[in-house]
């Protein structure tokens, strides 16, 4: 699927020997897996809790979800450009990939515009992480989601500086975009397991 | 070589034209006259394809070696095992 050309030299460099998969994956991999464990454990809890309450229908309707329906498109969005960023950086289009980083960003600061937006209404209603378990859950699983975000942000913009100052295509850097974006992407993955949890249930 | 390139990004925006358009079915399943406990199940149902979807074309999982899917879905079995052994005492409780 990988598109883009490996030479030998650079496959010595990052590649276990053992596994013929690169070092950086392998450890990409293991940290989302750790990242799996915390956002499962919080959202298994949530469930449970939510069957034994009564499922805080009261609660529940209160959430915007034409806004948690926006900002889930934006951050599907967000992935597309970012494996588009990734196809353009192996195929040696760098302008192109760079471009591509920069969207990933802006649609990854309109999804924390967005839902800060949504905090301030939902503060100015009354509805803070002490006014109920609903809200306790909703505050918590959004705002842990919202701090990958930021993370993820953070990532990006760093390649992206390195994208256009060229550093970021030398032999060994290009990795880099591939594991970024499998970040981003599980952050993804993660809000579209959110949204119909926490808006649509 | 173009062409390859071409053909993959052509795939990965269908791809994102498929996950819109679950997007939209998700939020459209409450409009259908069904009972809640079907509708929240087509709901998630829709997600896991959804993350599917990204994970197998996105995250490229349908080329990688075993290893990774070991790594990938071993805590996800965990994580939904550990919720589903605490739904007895659920039950019994309420």
């Amino acid at each position: 699927m990988s598109v883009g050309i490996e030479t030998a030299s650079h496959k010595a460099y990052t590649e276990g020997e053992t596994t013929g998969i690169p070092m950086g994956k392998i450890g990409i991999w293991w940290f989302l897996a750790s990242e799996v464990m915390v956002f499962g454990g919080l959202i298994g809890a949530y469930v449970l809790f939510r069957i034994a309450n009564g499922g805080w229908a009261d609660q529940a309707e209160h959430v915007n979800w034409r806004l948690g329906a926006i900002n889930t498109l934006v951050l599907v969005t967000s992935s597309l450009t970012m494996i588009l960023a990734l196809s353009a950086g192996r195929s040696g289009r760098h302008q192109r990939a760079a471009n591509f980083l920069l969207a990933t960003v802006l649609l990854g600061l309109t999804f924390l515009g967005i839902k800060g937006v949504e905090y301030s209404r939902e503060i100015a209603e009354g509805f803070t992480p002490a006014s109920g378990m609903f809200w306790s859950f909703y505050f918590l699983m959004t705002g842990l989601h919202g701090i990958h975000v930021i993370g993820g942000i953070v990532f990006n913009a760093t390649l992206y500086i390195a994208a256009v100052r060229g550093t970021l295509w030398s032999e060994h850097h290009e990795d880099r975009l591939e594991f970024a974006g499998l970040y981003w992407h599980f952050v993804d993955v993660v809000w579209i397991f959110l949204f119909p949890l926490l808006y649509l249930a | 070589m173009m062409s390859t390139i071409e053909n993959h990004d052509r795939e990965y925006i269908m791809i994102w034209v498929w996950l819109v358009l679950l997007l939209g079915a998700g939020m459209m399943v409450f409009t259908l006259p069904i009972a809640r406990m079907p509708a929240l199940a087509l709901i998630f149902g829709i997600a896991a394809v959804k993350a599917t979807l990204v994970l197998r074309d996105y995250m490229h999982l349908r080329s990688e070696r075993m290893l990774v899917y070991a790594i990938a879905f071993v805590p996800v079995i965990l994580a939904l095992g550990l919720a589903l052994v605490l739904i007895p005492d659920i039950v019994y409780r309420h």
